[in-house]
């Protein structure tokens, strides 16, 4: 393989955490998945943000959730894509409801969160289905996912 | 015509000026260079001059500041100018942003374009590959492209309502009957459905001609009060009324965080719209609603109340919807954000559409629907 721009073109998109968000991503490196709650309300507040949008609470707190949630909807990528993503078409990305009630972005992965080439009729995905979370790790960096249960 | 009294409006603005240059894949000219021929030609069409113009709005996507272009123009002043964010979603609040200017007093002969290099420009998605802000939870999956995030709506959309692919079909067929008819669209040849349902997937559930084109295109529209419009040699076109809205929980290009899924930004528009302008669907000759995407047609339907919600598939099949996107709109005439559908408006109220409405009185052009958008009604009679 060659070095230089064209391993550059195909790099993965990475995130880019500021402060509202790292602690989202620390959790991922520590294989935990942290949503906010309001220490005040209660109320599962998704994306991160530095104040309830229910009561108005400064400071949600970070909270370690299972990742237990089922398939609020999904699509099949194809191409054309990013260049990262090219020869690993199809593949299943999926909108994950959260059983504290957030909806989150993440691949559909195998049992043990690799990489599924799907389209996903062989698993027979469907809206409603139960998935668990599992880290894919995406060049270093840990990623939110979920294989069906 | 019910002037809507809850408004403090003490005058009404009008459309007198539209030009649109020839859509193409590949224009050969700059954004800047597109833009500023298109307005010159809306001025041309309304009888004004630049030195007329003391007003400009642009879409914030628009790459020429409406500074830049108001100097290259040689306006002598803009005392009120200004831009609209979030894609597809400014189209009608940009031109309700002008009338509104209008309306004040504030401006008297005000300017609206776009001019977007969509086709021979690139694709805006495809490197970006530092993902900040709402973007770090999704660009690293590869979620990058509207067609994408649309999709995830889309799924949800079939699966609550039970949309079978006929439901888009139709939309991609009868928007191509209408291209059919316009010189100037993009896509003439015959869609049948078959043709349809045999097309590629680009994101399940939507295949390709459940896509927008990618265009270059540029257009612009002058607006000025209906009082002075009437010294105009041209067919007013009045604003009766528009609307912005952007719901709970929006995240800007989606809205599936949003407190129930399935519902968009247009839920909060339609009713704004209906009281800002005093009328209701029934009012309404044709329309022509956003589209960069099929399902947002059926669904604008239902969400503007043309049609109860989930109604919309038969409501459509039984052709009692009034007739939509009559340039063939972003699937078939040519993308341009949305412009060309409310260029297409303001063509039907004039009588001077290809697939020209009898008797138009009031047309409906809506904006992008899951991204902060608005709508905005145009009218054949004053208030
Ligand atoms: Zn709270």
């Amino acid at each position: 393989m060659t070095q230089g721009a064209d391993d550059r073109s195909r790099a993965f998109p990475v995130p880019v955490p500021d402060a509202d968000t790292q602690p989202f991503w620390d959790g991922c490196r520590g294989g935990e998945l942290r949503i906010q709650r309001c220490a005040s309300c209660g109320t599962w507040l998704w994306q991160p943000r530095p104040v309830c949008s229910s009561c108005q609470t400064p400071g949600p707190v970070w909270t370690a959730v299972s990742g237990d949630g089922f398939v609020a909807s999904w699509t099949v990528m194809r191409p054309p894509t990013l260049p990262a993503f090219a020869d690993r078409v199809p593949y299943v990305l999926l909108l994950v409801e959260l059983d504290v009630g957030v909806r989150l972005i993440g691949y559909l992965v195998d049992g043990d969160g690799r990489w599924l080439r799907s389209d996903g009729a062989a698993e027979g995905v469907e809206i409603g289905r139960r998935v668990a979370l599992r880290f894919h790790d995406q060049a270093g960096t840990p990623l939110p996912c979920w294989t069906l249960v | 015509m019910t002037r809507p009294t809850h408004l403090a409006r003490h005058r009404q603005a009008a459309v007198v000026g539209i030009h649109a240059l020839p859509f193409s894949r590949n224009i050969g000219t700059t954004e800047r260079h597109g833009g500023a021929l298109a307005i010159l030609g809306a001025l041309a069409d309304a009888g004004l001059s630049v030195r007329d113009v003391d007003g400009m709005f642009r879409y914030v996507w628009e790459s020429t500041t409406e500074m830049e272009m108001a100097r290259i123009l040689g306006v002598p002043n803009l005392k009120m100018f200004g831009e609209i964010d979030y894609g597809g979603g400014a189209g009608a609040p940009t031109v309700g942003l002008a009338a509104l200017a209008i309306e004040s007093g504030l401006a008297d002969v005000v300017v609206v374009w776009r001019s977007r290099n969509r086709s021979s420009g690139g694709r805006p998605w495809a490197s970006q590959l530092q993902a900040t802000g709402q973007d770090q939870f999704e660009r690293p999956y590869g979620l990058v492209r509207p067609v994408d995030g649309m999709a995830l709506h889309a799924r949800y959309w079939i699966h609550k309502y039970g949309w079978t692919p006929e439901v888009t079909g139709r939309v991609a067929v009868t928007q191509r009957q209408h291209a059919q008819r316009n010189p100037a669209a993009m896509m003439r040849k015959p869609l049948s459905m078959d043709d349809y349902l045999g097309s590629r997937m680009i994101a399940d559930p939507l295949r390709l001609f459940d896509c927008c084109l990618e265009t270059d295109g540029a257009m612009a529209m002058v607006l000025t009060s209906a009082e002075r419009a009437r010294d105009l040699d041209v067919v007013p076109v009045h604003v009766t009324g528009f609307a912005m809205g952007s719901g709970p929980q929006m995240t800007a290009m989606t809205f599936y965080y949003g407190e129930e899924l399935g519902r968009t930004p247009n839920r909060w528009v339609a009713p704004e719209l209906w009281r800002n302008t005093g009328l209701a669907p029934r009012d309404i000759d044709v329309v022509q609603l956003y589209d960069a995407f099929t399902p947002q047609i059926p669904l604008a339907f239902e969400e503007y109340g043309f049609c109860g919600e989930g109604e919309a598939p038969a409501y459509m099949a039984e052709g009692r919807n009034p007739p939509y996107n009559t340039s063939g709109g972003g699937l078939s005439e040519a993308y341009v954000h949305g412009f060309n559908l409310l260029v297409e408006g303001v063509r039907q109220v004039r009588g001077s559409s290809t697939s020209q409405v009898e008797n138009v009185r009031h047309c409906l052009v809506t904006s992008g629907n899951v991204v902060p958008t608005g709508a905005i009604v145009f009218s054949k009679e004053p208030w």
